[in-house]
């Protein structure tokens, strides 16, 4: 039997509907500022308010302090007497080649993974955000996984982390899978990339070359994105000697995928020449497109929805003008989906782009950030930027090139204007790869509150 | 409006939603664009084991958690009954109610399916709130079994919390809108041996998803049952 109440509001349902959207739109606009990170994981918890800290993974230097990789972190609270200095490092064991992290989806562990090692180092940052501490260690991930290697990073899925790979254990090369663990650090799955071989029903699989790096959801769309870089045996070589190397040099990834994220069955398979590195999904409602930047060809690219709703990848602008290119690695695209952040390590180069028609992107500012840059974050808001400069430990820049900072920077739609900067070689810290943004004020998800807000 | 006016406002329109809906297809929509899989078409790696816990059931019964997450595949849901998110503990109970009311309609889903509403604010919510609470969000005498259980004291309730990963935090402002706890939303799918298959939150727990999951599950078994 229904209560009364339930009756009467079966009669006035639509128009409770139409108050309750209302209702909901108000509340979040008119609330706290939402200022985290653009490229985090949809499912993440998000900070209320500006980020307090940014957190950093940093690879060790032989000789250079420790010489341990760390997670190193940097107050960027507005008015804090410790504005723009680090707090607190926390050394974990050895050289692992620090690289990419990532938070569970409640934002109580941030998961830092060492690429060389294949070891995953996990710090509880809520106890006190201020100072994490290392909890526990991922050993075994080659054993536990079936052979993967490399883990790039972790990107929050509910209860889980899916931990995007670039190698396996057995010849060392391209051929790598997607990792999924449970929060609690327990072995879900793990989930080859299909090759021309290993099809697994895949459209286009022919080009499919098996790589790996990046992993991003558009869950409007149950849409699950990957990009390609190379191997072990590329990313551990010496770059000089990389780069002379012809043969070494074909084994680059040149695809993306796209996968049924609910069932982890790959879809389609893209052609994207020059390694497709950072996959950044656009925030808006009806905004069915994704960038990359192709490290290897200096291009954009741009993966989006047809009218017939077919998943496509296109080539849509130039990064720099530079012969043989300038080496984009890191990109950030703001939360209205209007700019895109593009670093170059090859000059050092910030370069920003106006991709409010996302088909046809128009270089609208550059700035010299460093000698080299790989890392750009970005704040919700669009205010504040942070960029730092290790791309990998044998293929930074040398000598007098070999800056390694984390610089802060504001930006007013037209500029970037300098607020901090952090030398990690004369304070002995390493190399700076990295950043998350940390707080003591942590809310729901984005897919909670809103695809936008 | 005072905070449990809001809840309840939230909480009732999405019963209005359910009783829209339950008789006709999931739809798709502009939240969950897709098509929904195939059921058996995919498979659902084991994520880990349910745990056990000490709790209350709507009667004030003392039961244990591990009786309501074996015999059948179980749709459990953390959720607080003074929350006035949205797309958070009403929209899951209003995701579970859909799944009610489906299951009123396919006898094999109303005899291989249970739904668990577990509250994470005993205080608050108590058997007897629990008992009205659920009067309200369910169609009576048809559909699949659905509990709605509480626990004595947060100190029997943490270590279920604990285990199964679900955080709940006090708001600074208790009078927040959107209700007094902050915490992720998750809805644990769980299979008739009691293994975690699947977690959901927004942005996944959409019930087509949902519904051939369980489906899904029900095809292994009868898959491993002809082996």
């Amino acid at each position: 039997m229904k209560t009364p109440i339930n009756s009467q509001l079966e009669i006035a349902a639509i128009w409770h509907v139409v108050v309750l959207v209302a209702a909901f739109a108000l509340t979040f606009t008119s609330g706290l500022a939402r200022a985290d990170e653009t490229c985090s994981s949809p499912y993440l918890a998000r900070i209320d308010g500006q980020e307090e800290f940014v957190y950093v993974w940093t690879l060790g230097v032989e000789g250079m302090g420790d010489g341990a990789d760390k997670l190193v972190t940097v107050d960027v609270k507005p008015g804090s007497p410790t504005y723009g200095k680090v707090v607190s490092s926390e050394s974990v064991e050895g050289r692992n080649e620090a690289h990419h992290g990532g938070f569970t989806d409640d934002r109580r562990q941030l998961w830092l993974a060492g690429l060389e090692s294949s070891r995953i180092f996990i710090f509880d940052v809520h106890t006190d955000p201020a100072k994490p501490k290392l909890t526990k260690t991922i050993d075994n991930f080659a054993e536990t996984t079936g052979g993967a290697i490399g883990p790039h990073g972790a990107y929050a899925l509910p209860g889980r982390v899916l931990i995007p790979c670039l190698s396996n254990a057995k010849d060392r090369g391209g051929r790598t899978g997607l990792v999924e663990y449970g929060n609690d650090a327990n072995y879900i799955a793990t989930h080859w990339l299909p090759t021309k071989d290993d099809p697994r029903d895949a459209a286009d699989a022919k080009f499919a070359d098996g790589y790996g790096y990046d992993a991003r959801v558009l869950p409007r769309k149950n849409a699950l994105l990957t990009s390609s870089f190379t191997g072990w045996n590329n990313y551990t070589m010496d770059f000089g000697k990389l780069t002379a190397d012809p043969e070494a040099m074909k084994h680059f990834g040149s695809t993306m995928v796209m996968w049924d994220f609910h069932t982890r069955q790959p879809k389609k398979v893209f052609q994207v020449p020059g390694a497709p590195l950072e996959i950044r999904w656009a925030w808006g409602d009806k905004h069915n497109y994704a960038f990359t930047a192709t490290a290897l060809t200096s291009k954009l690219w741009l993966v989006y929805q047809d009218d017939r709703g077919e998943w496509q990848a296109k080539e849509v602008a130039p990064i720099g003008e530079a012969k043989g290119g300038v080496l984009p690695v890191d990109i950030s695209i703001s939360a209205d989906d209007k700019t895109l952040f593009v670093d170059c390590f090859g000059d050092g180069k910030c370069r920003v782009f106006d991709v409010s028609d996302p088909q046809k992107p128009k270089q609208i500012y550059e700035k010299q950030i460093g000698k080299q840059v790989n890392m750009v974050s970005q704040s919700w808001d669009g205010r504040r930027l942070y960029f730092t400069s290790s791309l990998l430990a044998r293929w930074d820049k040398q000598g007098a090139d070999n800056e390694q900072f984390l610089r802060g920077y504001a930006w007013d739609g037209k500029e970037l204007k300098p607020a901090f900067d952090l030398d990690f070689t004369a304070l002995k810290l390493g190399r700076p790869h990295h950043m998350l943004f940390g707080s003591t004020k942590i809310g729901a998800n984005r897919a909670t509150v809103a695809s936008r807000d | 409006m005072s905070l449990s006016r809001i809840a309840l406002f939230t909480l009732a329109c999405g019963i209005a939603i359910v009783c829209l809906t339950s008789a006709a297809e999931l739809p798709r929509n502009s939240d969950y664009d897709y098509d929904p899989p195939t059921p058996g078409s995919y498979s659902l790696p084991v994520v880990k084991p349910a745990a056990d816990g000490a709790l209350l059931d709507s009667n004030n019964k003392a039961i244990s958690l591990r009786d309501l997450t074996r015999g059948r595949i179980t749709i459990l849901s953390f959720i607080y009954t003074r929350c006035a998110a949205p797309k958070a503990c009403p929209y899951a109970t209003n995701v579970l109610g859909q799944l009610h009311s489906l299951s009123a309609q396919d006898m094999v889903l109303a005899k291989n399916m249970r739904l668990v509403s577990i509250s994470f604010d005993p205080e608050y919510d108590t058997p007897q709130r629990l008992a009205t609470y659920s009067e309200n969000v369910r169609e009576q005498g048809s559909g699949c079994e659905w509990r709605f259980v509480t626990s004595k004291s947060r100190a029997e309730l943490a270590p279920i919390l604990a285990a199964y990963d679900q955080a709940v935090n006090k708001r600074q402002n208790p009078a927040d809108p959107q209700g007094p706890l902050y915490h992720t939303l998750r809805v644990f799918l769980i299979d008739r041996d009691g293994r975690i298959r699947n977690i959901y939150s927004s942005g996944t727990l959409d019930p087509r998803l949902v519904v051939a999951d369980v489906k899904t599950l029900l095809l292994e078994e009868a898959r491993v049952s002809k082996q």
